[in-house]
């Protein structure tokens, strides 16, 4: 980050120009903070997140509800900080829909974020389900491995270290010990090495392992040709889609995580919208803003 | 609950220092830049710490100091490995026809995965389902030409972007629009990631730490 330059009395602006620089960040986070706090009584009755269009959903559902039991579930755990909250309960609700269908899930991460968070979500399923052994036979922390895309084309034919042991490990090993030994392959998407590193090194050297994949809206236009192309059996990439699959996935133990309301996401999409129409027409009328640094040129 | 965290007192500890963290980042959006920049340097220092932590315990001990101190004779190749990591180092000291070739290697086995990956699991595949999976052969044709002129008009783009007046400037504008078109359109979907990040920041304060919703 560069320096900033010294404020001399030249280019000291008053204060309630500061105001009105800081104002708009300020009112927008409380505009979101009331609408995540108004009762859902004041609410709009038909305001609904989850999408209509159940396609994407069904899609997903009919992929874990085909597997064998006591299947082996890869969950390429890459979400990046910045997008997993968007996911987090699409996430969840799926390693549920995959865990009452009697799944055994292997957490691998090609991503040092990814497994920072892996590490985070397989620590919490365990908490979730005490300290008995069921879990530890049917989770499997195969950890980090390094070497990216390359990472990838070895763990084609062995992805399980030695250094891990346990059952499922075992069971791995015994079917081969590479990608082709499990039933399914989730990778959860967000970072550098998401659904496409995996249809491309992965999915074109392994062709018989199904893939699906949860990955944040702004990857839906990089992902959707590879469903259309049948490289990923199941996708949902979108908040809507998300919030509509868990909404279908029954609830079982400990109840659901909060989910991201659908009011303040309105109230913030209609910011936004607001924001760059007046950008628009300053732009258009040559009327500059005092934040933008042309303006305060002018 | 985000659920990240225990119910107990660690995980009291972790939301506050969460909360504490998430109010000095947005300090900066009253003009407060020395708290948002100690933030940042937080941030700097913990990730380089982790990323360093993540590299020794789980690559260099178990994939490298271990099989060659427990087994040196049946992983010869490893101990290769290490002697071009050792010169690759070195690379500010050492003469470069030394450290080139070894640096090459790396660069160019890297490039090649990523776009023998791209060739072979993007372009050929997605060609062939636009292509070979339509059963109506003029929905093929048209798809087929359709893709054509759009890999020809944003490559003009790139290539051409500076000639105008001329018939190949004309295509590079329409190229360029083409990319301004799409670059905006994922823009949009990129608003909606960032605000449910927002949204779900602020739904933490409000809830995981003042308990305001559940």
């Amino acid at each position: 980050m560069p320096p900033e330059a010294p404020e001399t009395p030249e280019t000291a602006q008053p204060r309630s120009f500061e105001w009105r620089r800081f104002a708009p960040p300020i009112a927008l986070l409380l505009l979101l903070a009331v609408a995540i706090l108004l009762p859902p009584g004041l609410q709009p009755g038909d305001l609904r997140l989850a999408s209509l269009d159940r396609t994407r959903v069904d899609q997903m559902r009919a992929v874990v509800a085909g597997l064998p039991s006591s299947s082996v579930v890869l969950v390429g755990f890459d979400p990046d900080l910045g997008t997993y909250p968007e996911i987090r309960g699409t996430v969840r609700a799926l390693l549920d829909d995959l865990a009452s269908h009697g799944a055994r899930l292997a957490f691998a991460s090609f991503t040092a974020e990814g497994r920072a968070l892996a590490a985070a979500e397989i620590d919490r399923l365990v908490r979730r389900a005490g300290t008995n052994g069921e879990t530890a036979a049917k989770v499997l922390d195969i950890g980090f491995i390094s070497g990216a895309e390359a990472g990838m084309v070895r763990a084609v034919t062995s992805i399980v270290p030695s250094a891990v042991t346990g059952p499922l490990a075992d069971a791995i090993r015994s079917r081969g010990g590479g990608i082709g030994a499990f039933d399914l392959v989730l990778i959860v998407s967000g970072g550098d090495l998401g659904a496409r590193s995996w249809v491309e090194q992965v999915g074109s050297r392994l062709r018989s392992v199904p893939m699906v994949a949860v990955a944040p809206t702004f990857l839906e236009p990089e992902l959707a040709p590879y469903l259309r192309s049948d490289q990923l059996k199941a996708l949902l990439a979108t908040l809507r889609e998300g919030v509509a699959y868990a909404e279908e996935v029954p609830v079982s133990g400990a109840p659901r995580d909060r989910a991201i309301p659908a009011l303040p996401m309105l109230a913030g999409m209609l910011v936004a919208l607001g924001w760059l129409a007046v950008a628009v027409m300053q732009r258009t009328t040559g009327r500059l803003g005092p934040g933008t640094r042309r303006g305060r040129a002018a | 609950m985000n659920g990240l965290f225990a119910a107990d007192l660690t995980g009291t500890l972790g939301t506050w220092v969460g909360a504490l963290a998430t109010i000095a980042v947005w300090s900066y959006l009253v003009g407060e830049r020395a708290i948002f920049r100690l933030l940042q340097y937080l941030l700097a220092g913990l990730a380089t710490g982790y990323l360093a932590l993540l590299a020794i315990r789980e690559v260099l001990i178990p994939r490298l100091v271990v099989p060659l101190v427990t087994d040196p004779v049946h992983n010869p190749l490893l101990l290769l490995a290490l002697a071009a990591c050792l010169i690759l180092g070195g690379a500010a000291w050492l003469p470069p026809r030394l450290v080139a070739p070894l640096a090459g290697l790396l660069v160019g086995a890297s490039a090649a995965f990523a776009l023998g990956g791209a060739v072979v699991g993007t372009v050929l595949p997605q060609l062939g389902a636009a292509l070979i999976g339509r059963a109506d052969g003029g929905a093929a044709l048209a798809n087929g030409l359709l893709a054509l002129a759009i890999t020809v008009l944003v490559l003009l783009a790139f290539l051409r972007g500076g000639q105008k007046g001329r018939l190949v400037g004309r295509a590079a504008v329409i190229g360029r629009w083409l990319l301004v078109g799409g670059i905006g359109a994922w823009f949009g979907f990129l608003l909606v990631t960032r605000l449910a990040l927002l949204v779900d920041r602020v739904g933490f304060l409000l809830g995981d730490w003042l308990g305001l919703i559940r």
